[in-house]
This record gives structure tokens, sequence and C-alpha cells, in this order.
């Protein structure tokens, strides 16, 4: 089905939702440039996984998906003698991978535009590679005292600010080096992994339950999400049928993760504008929903509901009147809410205008998720790669604004929030009955030496996981990657020549994960 | 009777600063649905700050050090000065001029004081409160000349005290009250000026020059600024609304006129918290726009005065 995109000179083999092909590396660019060229298809990511114990040294993926049919083509190729080229050129969106592949596996990357390390610091000694399979991992390594180079701004009058990683609020760490002019931004540039765990060794090297224990931790607001994307490859590559009735029960907590996070989004872009009745009144709505979280699952951010085949926690046919009733509550009352602060002529002069990411910049970067469907890039997982029930529970309308400044992005959030509410309420009126989780009699076995992919829409966008196993059917490489790896880009954009005092705004209308980034 | 007036005089603004902050976050918390901390927290807060050890950057100059006493000394004096709930009473200080002299040398010190680390923080505070002042400091002496030209006096008593007012001249007193009342969100830092409850270290101007302060010399900083909010809404009431203030130093007419004085300061404060309720801050550039609307509204009121 898939194979009709691949060019017909090579030949494919498929594994389950994704057909892969072997390309020379002198001729990636040219294949990376045909598939990019072909819009029937869509840039994903780019991986490598370290094969050397099954004798194929480094492997680099290049991904790409079929929108409206839940399937991928991967081209991938050897990696010889350590240098792999840079396809940045053909895309810039690219290069952020590259860089995560030079610094993470030590693979150089020819004609690579930025070479300074992602993620690693300046005290992570130079030549040790985490993601190499003979990294050793028990071992802490030594304290090294390299140097990083931030871009610089030269002219008379630049100020240099420095801001973080350490912040006055309960936020993540993150490092921004502002150039301004008097109060007006030149250059932005954050520097980020100061909360880099490892992660993405941890997924190789944990037994099957832990991994779904610890994909939830991934990036905490988007728990579910993360463990869905997850199993859901896992499930994939031991073909498991997932029960009807769990996909819907998966679907209706999906939404509600999103709802949870926009409404609490909602209330924190007008808190950080200084309008103190919408931040007040964004945090008792986020509240309710972690309630009804907690009270259906008996987690606040709905952890430990995913299990492999299904889920653990079912809605009762008491509990889904209540939700209805509340959700419905739920609806008027960000209704009233929002016709208050609309009339607000000074919350509307601070979000209108403010941190306008230019179309150009964010079609080039391939900005995903609500960040992009304020510029009114039209994609939404739920409907191009439809997943768990979003085949019959369908998304009606993709959220979209074109604006894409501050305001753009909260009211696409405002959109989803109403369309999220329909969705729950379609979804518990069509629930099929059944069983919650596919019976298992032994362990899990996965398909040997092959790949699944899994998309899903978190709440900020698309957030993907692929996963290799080996000729033993050991999983062997976890790549994660949260919308937020690929949307920081468009931060330094978005705050091009606004003031110091709105990034804060700017940032929050973001409100891009740290710890989904850093891994 | 008359040394318990000057007591009065010279402590009331010390004392019953923090209370005022502590009356608007209330509010402002109870109009948010929250409970909020109790009244008298700000006077906690500042227990806890004075019996704190300070960290005192190394880069610091005897100007970090000096500033705090020389704020918190400036709103001493200027608290002392201005008439609260008597117009019989009065220093050589109790003069237009030198009032607004003195509060702009605290702010001079407040903002050397924010760039004398050299953090990036304290550096743009003090670079925005400077861009302010300067633009404030005139409509501060605007909206006051209309009561000099209508009074022939710079002295704050006279003015005060003076209650024979021509019908006609009420309008330009009260639109040269609403230029004041704007002065006062400037000079205390409330909204759309600032914001003094945030976290948002990249928003902030007053706070921001404040960040390297801890322990006491930040107790005294943020009594200052509690110190410079009564100070402010008390000339807001008692130069644009002299009424109810004690002619004379009777117990009885003191008692009287302190109550008074209160009641009109909780006008203030209400109207401080609810307009911090439902508005959001101003972008810092539109700023200087209100100002001159502010300013406008002070020549008219100048051109009605007979």
């Amino acid at each position: 089905m898939t194979r009709k995109y691949i060019p017909t000179r090579f030949s494919s083999v498929d594994h389950g939702n994704i057909a892969t092909f072997e390309v020379q590396p002198s001729e990636i660019l040219t294949v990376f440039g045909e598939l990019l060229s072909n819009d029937k298809l869509e840039f994903k990511l780019i991986e490598a996984t370290d094969e050397s114990s099954d004798q194929a040294g480094f492997v680099i993926w290049y991904i790409f998906g079929v929108p409206g049919d839940n399937s991928f083509i991967a081209a991938y190729i050897k990696v010889q003698d350590g240098v792999f080229p840079s396809v940045a050129s053909l895309h810039p969106g690219a290069t952020n991978y590259e860089r995560k592949i030079q610094s993470l596996f030590g693979l150089k990357v020819d004609g690579i535009a930025d070479e300074r390390p992602l993620l690693l610091h300046q005290n992570w000694p130079k030549g040790l590679y985490p993601l190499r399979k003979d990294f050793d991992y028990e071992k802490r390594p030594a304290v090294a005292a390299n140097s990083y180079v931030f871009n610089h701004v030269g002219g008379e009058g630049i100020y240099e600010i420095s801001v973080g990683p350490i912040h006055a609020g309960i936020i993540e760490p993150g490092h921004f080096r502002f150039s301004v002019a008097g109060e007006e931004i030149m250059l932005l540039e954050p520097k980020l992994g100061y909360t880099h765990k490892g992660s993405e060794k941890l997924l190789e090297r944990l037994g099957l339950e832990q991994k779904l224990k610890l994909s939830e931790k991934i990036s905490g607001d988007s728990s579910f999400s993360h463990s869905l994307a997850f199993v859901g490859a896992v499930e994939e590559l031991a073909g498991i049928n997932v029960p009807r009735r769990a996909e819907y029960l998966r679907t209706v907590y999906a939404e509600l993760e999103r709802l949870a996070n926009h409404l609490g989004d909602i209330g924190f872009i007008m808190l950080d504008a200084s309008y103190n009745f919408g931040g007040a009144q964004g945090a008792r709505l986020r509240e309710r929903l972690m309630q009804i979280n907690d009270h259906l699952s008996g987690s606040r951010f709905l952890r430990n509901v995913n299990v492999y085949g299904g889920v653990s926690k079912d809605i009762s046919p008491e509990q889904s009147h209540e939700l209805i009733k509340d959700l419905t509550s739920i609806a008027k009352d960000l209704g009233q809410v929002i016709a208050v602060a609309e009339n607000s002529v000074t919350l509307m002069g601070r979000l209108k205008g403010a941190g306008t990411l230019p179309r150009k910049v964010a079609d080039d970067l391939g900005i995903m998720g609500l960040a992009g469907r304020a510029v009114g890039i039209k994609s939404d997982t739920r409907v191009d790669y439809p997943y768990g029930a979003y085949d019959e529970v369908v998304l009606k309308h993709i959220a979209l604004e074109t604006g894409g400044d501050v305001y753009a992005r909260f009211s696409v959030r405002i959109k989803e929030v109403h369309s999220s509410i329909e969705l729950i309420l379609s979804a518990l009126k069509s629930m099929p009955a059944g069983p919650i989780c596919a019976q298992q009699s032994t362990e899990l076995i996965l398909r040997k030496n092959s790949l699944a992919i899994s998309s899903v829409e978190g709440w900020r966008g698309e957030i993907i996981y692929f996963i290799r196993t080996d000729s033993r059917g050991e999983i062997c490489r976890v790549a994660v990657r949260d919308p937020s790896m690929v949307n920081w880009q468009a931060l330094p954009y978005a705050g091009f020549r606004q003031m110091v005092p709105d990034f804060p705004l700017i940032n929050k209308s973001f409100n891009m994960s740290y710890s989904g980034n850093d891994l | 009777m008359h040394i318990l007036a000057w007591a009065l005089q010279i402590l009331f603004v010390p004392l019953l600063a923090p209370l005022g902050v502590g009356i608007i976050n209330k509010i402002k918390a109870k109009v948010q649905r929250r409970q909020g901390a109790g009244l008298l927290q700000p006077y906690r807060d500042i227990r806890k700050l004075l019996h704190k050890d300070e960290v005192i950057s190394e880069d610091a100059s005897f100007i970090f050090n000096i500033a705090p006493y020389i704020v918190f000394g400036i709103t001493l004096i200027v608290g002392a000065s201005v008439p609260l709930f008597t117009s019989v009473i009065h220093l050589p200080s109790s003069d237009l001029i030198t009032v607004v002299l003195l509060l702009a040398t605290g702010t001079f010190f407040l903002a050397l004081a924010g760039m004398d680390t050299g953090s990036s923080f304290g550096g743009f505070g003090s670079s925005r409160e400077m861009t302010l002042s300067a633009l404030v400091e005139g409509l501060f002496i605007a909206s006051i000349l209309v009561l000099v030209i209508l009074h022939r006096t710079t002295n704050l008593y006279l003015i005060a005290g003076s209650v024979h007012l021509d019908y006609a001249d009420l309008i330009a007193v009260a639109l040269a009250g609403v230029s004041f009342f704007i002065v006062l969100l400037a000079e205390t830092n409330r909204f759309p000026f600032d914001n003094v409850d945030t976290h948002l270290e990249l928003t902030m101007i007053h706070e921001a020059m404040l960040l390297e302060y801890s322990g006491k010399k930040l107790a005294l900083m943020e009594w200052a600024s509690a110190n410079k909010l009564i100070i402010f809404a008390a000339m807001l009431v008692n130069l644009y609304f002299p009424v109810g203030l004690a002619s004379n130093l009777q117990f009885g007419t003191i008692a009287l006129a302190i109550t008074i004085f209160i009641a009109k300061l909780l006008v203030v404060y209400v109207a401080i918290a609810v307009l911090e309720s439902v508005i959001a801050k101003l972008r810092f550039f539109r700023l200087p726009g209100l100002l001159f609307t502010a300013f406008i509204l002070c020549l008219i009121a100048i051109g009605l005065v007979k």
C-alpha cells in the first residue's frame, strides 16, 4: 500500500505499518529530496540506531508519514566511516535531528550548519557518546570543562541578558540568552538540556513494565499521550489487537489530558499578561479537570492507566453520566470566562500582535501541533494518522488560526477545548461494551529485527515513538520525539524584535516541554 | 496633645503602611475567589526578613549597602511631611517641590542600587524605572501644579487646609486628581505599569531592582515601598479631597480625623485592588501614551482654573 511512494528502483521490506528500504549514503540527498517533494508524504523525523551487535554498524533512518493512512515509510543508510551527509539543505528542520545524532552517537554530519552539541553540556567529556552500545552505562563520566559559544550580535549599545537556567517561578530549567537593543530583542537563543536524564538510554535497558512507567515521565504533563504512543508501538511489534472499548477509553483519557493542559494554559497566558481574573479562572478550571482525572483513574496525571493491550481503568455508566454533566458545565463555564476576557481591552492589547511566528519559518522548520495550527498549518495526528478510536470518533474541525501571534495560540486552545469536549461526549455515547484489555497468556513476544512507529497527538503536537528490535526480538532502541524538540526552534523567530517584557508571555503561549526536549 | 499629634504624624506612615499592602492583597485574593494571606502578612514578612542573614554580592559597592537606608529614610521624612489627618502641624519639608525632590532622590538611589551589582536584571529594572520616572516626574508636578495655581502656595498643608473652593474649580481639581491617581499607580509600581506579584523576572520593573537584596536590607526596601504607597494615597485624598482633616489638636477632633482619613485611604486601596483584578498590564511602550493622556488632563485642568 505504502510501496507506491517508494521510488521503484528500490526494493522495500514491510514491517507492519512501516515500509523500509536501504539507500546508499551517496544517494540519500537525492532520495530525501524526492520523498520531500512528494506532497502525499510528510517528513517526520531522522533517527539513528547502533546495530553493531547485528553487524550492521550505525544506521540512520529518514522517516516519512503518509497522512490519512497511519502508515510510514523509512529510507535508511548504513553509516560508513562514521560520517553521513546532512540533508538540512533540503529541509532546515533536519538540523536538530542531525545535531542530536552527532552529539549522542558521535557520528559526524557532513555539511551540518550548527556544529554545537545538542543536549549534552560543556561538562560532558568529548568522545563519550551515550547512545552507542559500547557506552559504559554504570560508570559516571568525569566532569569536563569544554566551552559553548553563543551567537553574538555586534554593534554599539547591544546588551546581553542571560536568563536561567534557574528561574524565579516553579518552571523547568532552561537558559535563554538575549541580545537586546534597549528593550528590543535582536537575538534570542535558548540553550536547553538541563533536564537531560538519559531517558532514551534507560528505555533501552529497563524491563518492559518499567519502560512503560518511564514513558509516562518523559514529559509529565503529557503522561498519558507519551505512554499511549509508547504502548502503541510495542503493541504493533507484539501484534496485539487492542479491544475496541479500550481504544475508546484511550481516546477519552487522551482528550481529558488535553483539556486539563489547555485550560491551565489558557489561564496562564492571561496570568502572564497580568490579567488576574483570567489567571484565577484558568487555575480553577484546570483543577476541575485534574480532579475528574483523579476520580476516574486514581491519578491526576492519568498515570498507570495505559497497559500493554489496553487500559487498566474502565469508566462505569454512572461515571460516564457524571462526566458528561461535568464537561457540559465546564464548556459553558469556559465560554463565560472567555467572553469576559475578550472584552478586556488591556488583555487583548497584550495578546494580539505579540510574538508573531511567520508562516514561512513555521513551514521551513516543520512547526507542528497547536503552534503550527496557530499559523494556519492544517495538520492534526488525530485526523491524519487516526489511532485509538479516532477513526470512528472523528475530529470534525481542525482548530485553525492564521495570525501566528499569542492570541492565535490562545484561540486555538479555546477551540480545541470545545472540540475535545465534543469528542469525549461522542466517544462516551458510542462506546462499545467489552473487555478493556487484551488477554495475554504469556510474556509479550516482539517481532524480531523489526521496527515500529507510533504517533499520537499530544496537547502540544505530534508525539512519535520509534522502536527498533534486534535479531533476538529485544528492544534495542527507543527514540522519543516530543513536539517540543521541533517547536523550540520557533521561539527565537517569534521573539525576534519583540520587547523583553513580552518574552515570558510569548514563551508561555508556546509552553514547550523542557523535559520532553531534553530527554 | 501637641506631642501626641506629632508622634502620630511621624509614626502613622511606617506603622500602618504594611497593613495597606495586606488589605490590597486580601481584596485581590477575594476577588479571585482565593482565601489569601492574612491582613498582617506584610508585617510578618518584614519581621521574618529582619531576622534573616543577608547574601551580598562580592561586586556590590557601598551604594548597594547604603541605598536601603536612604530609600527607607526618605519615605520616613516624606511620610512625616505630607498632611495625613491634620492640616495644622507641618515640617519645613512639607513643600511640594521638596517632596518631589526627596522622592526623586529615593528613586535615584534605588536605580543606582539596582545597577550596582552588575546583574542583568537589576540593569534593565533600573533602566525601565528611569525611563518611567523621567515621564512620571513631570506629570507629578503638573498634576499638583493645578492645586498650586489654585491656592497660590506650594505648601502642602495650606493646600490641604483650604476649604473655600469655587464650584467651577472642582472640575479642575477632579481632573488633576485623576491624573495624580495615574501618578500614584506609576510611582507605587501598580497596574498597569508594573506587577509586584509576578515571578517573571523579565517583566519586572521595581522588583527587578530589588532582586539582589535579601534579609534586613530587603525588609527595608519592601517597607519603603509600602510607605510610598500610603504617602501617595494620603496626598491623593488630602490634597484633592481635603475633607475631614482636623483643624485643631483636640483629642476628639484628631480621633475623628484619623477615622475619616483611614476611610478615605480604604477607598483608594479598594480602587487599586479592583483595578488590578480587572485589567491586564499594559505593554511597556504603551505606558508613555497613558502618561501623556494624564498630562493632557492636567493641561485642561490648568486651563479651567480661574
